[in-house]
């Protein structure tokens, strides 16, 4: 309905980057080890096999935080999503996982939908999955038990639910910033990058 | 010799054959002259010569055959030769052929081995093969892996020469603007030469007048300095009055000091005096003291005594008054002149100072004076230059044109000022600015070239300042971008404009909660194991208070108790087996024997018989002697007392407890059957 073959609207860019959030957020979670390996089975997503979880307060937590992301995406309120990872015994940040959106606010008012195929989009998501992936090669190895967080950046003056509670940026002290490539979907723009903790040796 | 025989015999065959058909031509013609005697002569010649013949042809044939068999043992015996002589080659070879037999032999069995070799050495290849396939294959995929890197990081790679392409275009861009300017420049320049060109002498009459200005500048500065340091002058020389009064009121002290100390001399003199001629008067008066007592030894009464010793205790008193007052004047004396000691060396070391101030001062003042009368004759120097100057340039007609002119470029340069500081505004366009200071109305050349340089030179100097700021700033921008992209990445935000919200229940911090409570309970369990272990040490018991613990089960004690399990078990099975053996045992040595066998007491057997009229009727044995033994005996029961009889019998007698029961069972049965 929202995805219509000639075009994207601003609810069907919306749907889109909220599902590449889900699985791109399912992709950090498996390749980092955050949970376990066997917690996550295998889904067929943008012609590639993806990994989702099967913990069930997890799925939760994460239906919960992108629902709520999709309707600020709709809203064009919301500036930037963040995961965090987090040591659980030094209570460190040890990588932060950003990605930067920017919202065509002309969007808003025009409700015509703009031309950009739907395969193009899928196109660039896949190759920005598969960049996820590939940066384990140079991550530096997550050896404590981890945590992780999801931050959203959204305007000021923004009436948040109760359940949601203002937070620090949670900065990484002295951290390497690798910048992975973006994808658009002609209402929205994403942006990501990665930034690690440097380790001692290097 | 065959030859020689051979030619022999053709020899004579020729010989023969020529006689032959000699005689016979010989006969023929002479038959009809000569007769028959000749006739028999001829014909006994011929039979001779026939036998001859045949003589000949014999020896001939003979000879051929001697020689053919000479020839033949010859060829025998070549054969022979050369049969023993193959039959030696053939032996060599037969030889050769067994040696070459051995040594193939030999060689094949070299070549099994080697094969044998080459065999393992192909399988140990072949497993190599294997390896190496499997290396390979991992190999392929690391490089699959690889080249999926590389084509990622090739799309970076692009991506970032997409960006240097643009930057490049940017820097283009700029690049062309520099150019553009850079020949704007250029034209400035061209035409600051060519003015240039036209005021060089002017600029070299202007150099030099800005050196001497520069001079007169200087002595001017040096002249204001110099009345600067004259103006000084009176206040020196009133410092100077006033420590010379210093000097002299301290030199009046140093008199008075010098005066105070032979005053205290005098007095200490005096004192010294004083006291010896108290110390002798006292002495006369204590003599004469003595002299009046030893005198007046009679006349000598108490009260006299004590006046007088009253009187010299008085007169004791007073001299002492007398010495601590002049003790403490010496004292005050001396103290004012230790006070007065330092005071006259500061005075000394300041005079001192003023002294060498003065000379320093008077030194100044004499260099000063030299100084402005170099100056002053500078000045009328310069000025007389000057004069010159004006009379040589100045005619009686042309001085108030130059006076006009002269007023004109002062209007000149603060017009040309204040186009500088418009030019500062707009330095894009340089040319206008010339031209309409092209367009002010053309004095003299000379003046208006002056300007033309001035302004080209604070022209360049705006421009090379202009750039080099843009640079700078062009730097510092990179800079910021740089550090602004750096801060974005790491995910600085505005706070004015952006806010951070998470879920309250979120993994983080949910697992944290689960981390602090794991690690509080453990701590808990820690603090009540070692107060237990306390309690254990100090009780030396195993005590069941409020300190049990709850602690879980390690895995050996688990596996202990399995086991325990599994034994008692493995008991309770063979308990019942033992049982339903022991039972079936018992019924069979009943149903065979017809005793019932049962264990009352240790040792003691109570044997029931099948047959038995009461149930009570049982008989007891008693096991004597080492377990195992086997001897039994009888022990005395009412049923026993009814078989006495088979008792004696069998068990006195015949000493066979067997028979003696079989004995009790035929007795017992008999009963049961006849009745």
């Amino acid at each position: 309905m929202s995805k219509t073959l000639k075009g994207i609207t601003l609810k069907g860019s919306a749907e889109l980057v909220a599902e590449f959030f889900s699985f791109g957020i399912n992709s950090i979670l498996y390749q980092r080890g955050i949970y376990p390996a066997e917690t996550f089975t295998r889904v067929t997503q943008y012609d590639m096999s993806l990994h989702l979880t099967t913990d069930a307060k997890l799925k939760s937590y994460l239906t919960n935080v992108i629902s709520q992301l999709k309707e600020w995406l709709f809203d064009c309120t919301v500036q930037k999503l963040v995961v965090v990872i987090t040591c659980l015994e030094t209570n460190e940040v040890l990588e932060r996982w950003q990605f930067d959106i920017e919202c065509e606010k002309t969007a808003k008012e025009s409700s015509a939908p703009r031309e950009k195929s739907i395969k193009a989009i899928q196109e660039e998501i896949r190759s920005v999955i598969r960049q996820i992936t590939a940066t384990v090669t140079f991550l530096p190895l997550l050896e404590t038990a981890c945590a992780f967080d999801l931050l959203i950046y959204t305007d000021k003056d923004l009436e948040v639910p109760e359940q949601w509670e203002e937070s620090g940026p949670q900065l990484i002290d002295q951290s390497e910033e690798v910048r992975l490539r973006s994808f658009t979907t002609s209402i929205h723009k994403v942006n990501s990058m990665v930034a690690y903790k440097r380790t001692n040796s290097m | 010799m065959d030859d020689m025989e051979d030619t022999t015999i053709f020899s004579t065959l020729k010989s023969f054959k020529s006689l032959i058909s000699g005689p016979d031509h010989s006969l023929l013609e002479t038959e009809p002259a000569y007769g028959r005697s000749d006739l028999q002569k001829l014909y006994t010649k011929r039979v001779e010569l026939e036998e001859a013949a045949e003589r000949v042809r014999s020896h001939t044939s003979l000879l051929q055959l001697t020689q053919e068999k000479q020839q033949m043992e010859l060829s025998h015996k070549r054969a022979r030769i050369e049969l023993e002589k193959e039959a030696h080659s053939s032996s060599r070879d037969l030889q050769r052929e067994i040696d070459r037999n051995r040594e193939l032999l030999l060689k094949i069995r070299r070549l099994e081995e080697k094969e044998e070799k080459a065999n393992q050495a192909l399988n140990e290849q072949m497993e190599n093969n294997k390896a190496l396939k499997r290396n390979l294959e991992e190999l392929h995929k690391k490089a699959n892996e690889k080249d999926r890197k590389l084509t990622e990081a090739d799309q970076m790679i692009s991506e970032l020469k997409d960006e240097t392409r643009r930057l490049n275009q940017k820097i283009q861009i700029q690049e062309s603007k520099f150019s553009t300017q850079n020949l704007e420049i250029q034209a400035l320049q061209e035409q600051l030469d060519v003015q240039r060109k036209y005021e060089l002498p002017c600029t070299q009459t202007h150099t030099e007048l800005e050196r001497r200005l520069a001079l007169q500048e200087q002595d001017s500065v040096i002249v204001r300095n110099m009345k600067s340091e004259m103006v000084r002058l009176p206040e020196l020389e009133r410092e100077i009055k006033r420590l010379r009064e210093e000097n002299a009121f301290l030199r009046e002290t140093k008199e008075n000091n010098s005066l105070l100390k032979e005053e205290t001399e005098g007095l200490r003199k005096k004192l010294e005096r004083v006291e010896r001629v108290m110390e002798e008067k006292l002495k006369a008066e204590l003599e004469k003291e003595v002299n009046s007592y030893t005198h007046t030894e009679d006349s000598l009464t108490l009260s006299d005594l004590s006046r007088e010793v009253i009187q010299i205790q008085q007169r004791e008193l007073n001299l002492k008054q007398q010495n601590y007052t002049l003790n403490s004047s010496i004292r005050s004396v001396e103290k004012a002149r230790a006070e007065l000691l330092p005071e006259i060396a500061q005075m000394r070391a300041k005079a001192q100072e003023e002294q060498k101030k003065r000379e320093n001062q008077d030194s100044l003042v004499r260099r000063m004076q030299k100084r402005v009368l170099l100056l002053t004759k500078e000045r009328d120097g310069m000025r007389a230059i000057l004069e010159s100057y004006d009379s040589e340039l100045a005619t009686s007609e042309y001085s108030p044109q130059l006076m006009f002119r002269v007023k004109e470029a002062e209007d000149m340069l603060q017009k040309v000022q204040a186009h500088n500081t418009e030019m500062e505004v707009r330095t894009t366009l340089p040319i206008m600015h010339t031209k309409s200071f092209l367009q002010i109305p053309a004095l003299g050349q000379e003046m208006t070239f002056y300007l033309y340089t001035c302004m080209c030179l604070f022209f360049r100097q705006k421009i090379e300042e202009l750039e080099a700021e843009r640079q700078r700033l062009e730097e510092q921008n990179n800079i910021l971008e740089m550090r602004l992209e750096r801060h974005n990445l790491q995910g600085d935000y505005d706070p004015v404009k952006t806010k951070v919200i998470h879920l309250q229940m979120n993994p983080t911090s949910i697992a944290k909660q689960q981390h602090a409570d794991e690690v509080e309970q453990l701590r808990l369990e820690c603090q009540l194991l070692r107060d237990r272990i306390r309690k254990i040490e100090a009780g030396g018991g195993v005590t069941t208070d409020d300190t049990t613990l709850i602690i879980p089960p390690s895995q050996e004690i688990l596996d202990l108790r399995k086991q325990m399990e599994s034994a008692e078990l493995k008991n309770q099975r063979l308990k019942e087996v033992f049982q339903k053996k022991i039972q079936e045992f018992r019924t069979a040595c009943y149903v065979l024997t017809g005793y019932q066998i049962d264990i009352t007491v240790e040792n003691q057997y109570r044997l029931t018989s099948v047959y038995a009229e009461h149930m009570e009727d049982s008989l007891l044995f008693k096991s004597t002697g080492p377990v195992g033994s086997g001897s039994m005996q009888l022990l005395e029961t009412d049923f026993s007392r009814t078989l006495t009889g088979l008792v004696d019998l069998h068990l006195f007698h015949q000493k066979s407890i067997p028979v003696f029961l079989s004995a009790v069972t035929i007795e017992l049965f008999s009963r049961q059957t006849v009745t």
